[in-house]
């Protein structure tokens, strides 16, 4: 996953909360060795390499989070897409794969498609149905590995700790000694959308949101990241997987939900598409920043006075 | 010839050298059992290793893990959770007895239950794979051993350097006068964690920290340890006949006596040394093995290898078209594994790293053993002197002093 992964853990002896803050983040590491879409040896790599030759059998671990992110394609009506990797590498946004340069020419949309990836649930196999196609789990698996340490310490008994990653995934248990829950502040928006250079972007007016996490994850997604200069601009890392082409709608999407996995998958998808979050499930809260404003619904997320309400 | 042709020549020419040069043999095919129903297996111990097993099994049509078996329950929960439709059990007796079908047992248990395990499986006719070590004392692992000779069954060590095909491509090269003359190995195991699994229940702390616990624990040399000291044995074709050790908790001040930081020199008889060092306060550098070499060095990284050439080692055809890596003031050639295949490709360059973790090519060479009869990379035999050294050689870290080793253990 190429970042830093982080545990605060309170509320217990020195050395079961090393132990459990060391269980956690190996369980992190062990699900980037699989989930990695740079090394040959991942689980993640060996299916690119053969599920288009036939059906290929996979651990259930990794089939559950196959079908999670079937479920998520389906809800996000294809805005969360994890088969966008041939696009991605035709525009040369793999940032750690120094092989694949962006060749130019037109990027291969019609090996993108969740729905053509055929998932066999009594035989735990994944089939590519179109040639060309490739998993790149970059939009789920951080969340995913989140969700597995939190998992890791609450099966240790850990009541009270934090687990953030690449300051853009967090999950909480519990709350920290004497407050009802984790607070984490969003910074205000900025100004401009994705793809119109944000290093030139002027901060909006200077809203922060405040996340009130208990039990609960947050992911945030933005247009950062690497920047490749296409043929109509900008090129960033977001691409709304549907059309091919780089998310210009929001410059900042902020999700909660139980699991980490569907905040990263949501917060992905509002950011390409924030008019789906009108069919957000019940459980997510989400914050959407575009022109220097954010635009919230659901739970969670304390608003400030002036703070537009979302339907 | 224009520039571009040029270059797809040079490709081309580098791969036909490479075929010469790099590589004994392709990578290994994949392991069937053609006509027949997988061969249904159990997986005894759910842990960390045995849920890594898992997901290369997943990889091996040949095999289906029809039972998971762990005395911590919340293990075995999570154990036949990751299996679909396996039988979970707490006792591996129980399992011997009701699963008949079960052909093979996978072993990855705190070592010191491996050998009762071992013992019935093989008492039961089951092919087995033991993790190394495959105990935790001297006798056990003669016992293990001395219950396999004469059985038709494949009784498998986890030395997973063995199998592994870029250990295998590099065991070619030290042999050869491409490296020339051994003249020291140097090994590691580096990693900054606590060796603690966290459990707030205290009678499941005690048995899930057994690696903490000095009555059965055989510490950082022996646990780690076993798998650079079978690969040492291996390169060598000889074994050591004194171990010295020292060690000292260094940094996880929590109460434990078990060291964080150990080193151990087995010295063998022709005057090299293996200097092995790990330690539970540092991942610098992680865990390698360095031969030195009077033509040439090489490093083995588990999925990576390099070569380091002296100025005056004569030089090598494919050497000028092989993967390079700068470390430090040193110049290492990447030992590319199905070289010959990827330069038929044109993609020598990609191939730098394994396609799967070495765990996957350990288990598909048991599994080729079970089925097919072959005869595995690491036997019985390696197993027991590659486990029986580790223990010596965590006794002479506990004692701080020089260790024999037995001659009979080393056969």
């Amino acid at each position: 996953m190429g970042t830093r992964f982080e545990v605060v853990l309170a509320g217990g002896p020195d050395a079961f909360l090393r132990a459990a803050g060391d269980a956690a983040l190996a369980e992190i590491e062990q699900w980037d060795r699989r989930l990695s879409l740079f090394r040959p040896d991942s689980t993640l790599a060996h299916v690119n390499r053969h599920a288009d030759a036939g059906p290929l059998a996979v651990d259930d671990e990794l089939f559950e989070l196959l079908v999670a992110c079937r479920d998520l394609h389906a809800a996000t009506a294809g805005a969360f897409d994890p088969t966008v990797a041939p696009l991605m590498r035709a525009l040369g946004l793999h940032t750690h794969d120094q092989r694949h340069r962006p060749p130019g020419g037109v990027p291969p949309l019609e090996a993108v498609g969740f729905n053509a990836v055929d998932l066999d649930a009594s035989r735990r196999t994944i089939r590519f149905t179109r040639p060309g196609m490739a998993l790149d789990l970059g939009s789920i698996a951080k969340g995913h590995a989140l969700d597995a340490a939190a998992d890791v310490l609450r099966d240790a008994g850990v009541e009270c700790a934090m687990l953030q990653g690449g300051t853009s995934g967090v999950v909480a248990i519990g709350a920290p000694p004497g407050l009802e829950s984790w607070r984490v502040r969003l910074p205000p928006p900025l100004q401009g959308r994705a793809g119109e250079g944000l290093a030139s972007a002027q901060p909006g007016p200077r809203v922060p949101l405040v996340a009130r996490l208990r039990d609960l994850a947050l992911s945030v997604s933005a247009p950062g990241g690497r920047v490749v200069q296409g043929p109509d601009g900008p090129v960033t890392h977001v691409l709304d997987p549907r059309t091919g082409r780089p998310a210009r709608v929001a410059s900042v999407a902020a999700v909660t939900a139980p699991l980490a996995r569907d905040a990263d998958a949501w917060s992905t998808a509002l950011l390409v598409d924030p008019g789906l979050a009108a069919r957000a499930p019940a459980t997510l809260g989400w914050a959407i920043g575009r022109d220097g404003a954010w635009t919230t619904g659901g739970l969670w997320i304390e608003a400030p006075a002036g703070v537009a309400e979302g339907s | 010839m224009s520039q571009i042709d040029r270059r797809q020549f040079m490709v081309h020419a580098a791969g036909a050298v490479a075929a010469i040069g790099l590589m004994p043999d392709s990578l290994p095919a994949a392991v069937r059992r053609p006509g027949s129903a997988p061969l249904p297996i159990a997986l005894i111990g759910a842990g960390r290793q045995g849920r890594a097993m898992l997901v290369e099994l997943a990889k091996i049509d040949a095999v289906k893990v029809v039972a998971v078996c762990d005395s911590d329950e919340r293990r075995l929960d999570a154990g036949v959770r990751r299996v679909a439709d396996a039988e979970g059990f707490a006792d591996h007796r129980a399992l011997l007895d009701k699963r008949k079908d079960v052909a093979a047992v996978l072993v990855a248990t705190p070592t010191h239950q491996h050998k009762d395990i071992a013992l019935d499986a093989i008492g039961a006719g089951r092919h087995v794979y033991c993790e190394a070590p495959i105990a935790h004392t001297v006798d056990d692992c003669r016992a293990i051993a001395s219950a396999a000779r004469g059985k038709r069954l494949a009784v498998v060590p986890g030395l997973e350097g063995r199998s592994n095909p870029v250990y295998q491509l590099a065991f070619g090269f030290s042999r050869s006068d491409a490296v020339r003359d051994i003249v020291a190995i140097r090994a590691q195991h580096c990693q900054k964690t606590s060796w603690r699994v966290p459990a707030s229940d205290p009678a499941r702390d005690r048995a899930l920290n057994w690696r903490l616990d000095p009555d059965v624990s055989i510490g950082l040399v022996g646990e780690l340890g076993v798998q650079a000291i079978d690969v040492a044995h291996w390169y060598r074709g000889r074994f050591p006949t004194t171990v010295s050790g020292s060690g000292s908790v260094r940094f996880h001040q929590d109460g434990r006596t078990v060291f964080d930081t150990a080193h151990a020199d087995l010295h063998f008889d022709d005057g090299v040394r293996l200097g092995y060092f790990a330690t539970l306060a540092s991942s610098y550098e992680s865990r390698h093995e360095l031969f030195v070499g009077s033509n040439a060095s090489i490093r083995l990284a588990w999925s990576h290898a390099w070569m380091f050439k002296e100025a005056d080692a004569p030089t090598q055809g494919w050497e000028v078209y092989a993967n390079r890596q700068q470390f430090h003031n040193d110049e290492g050639i990447t030992l590319i594994a199905g070289a010959t295949k990827l330069a038929e490709q044109g993609k020598l360059k990609e191939g730098v790293g394994l396609p799967h973790p070495s765990l996957y090519y350990a288990l598909s060479d048991f599994f080729r053993a079970a089925i097919e009869g072959a005869a595995p990379a690491a036997t019985i035999e390696d197993g027991m002197r590659a486990s029986a050294v580790a223990i010596l050689a965590h006794q002479a870290s506990v004692a701080g002093a020089a260790v024999p080793i037995p001659r009979d253990i080393l056969g």
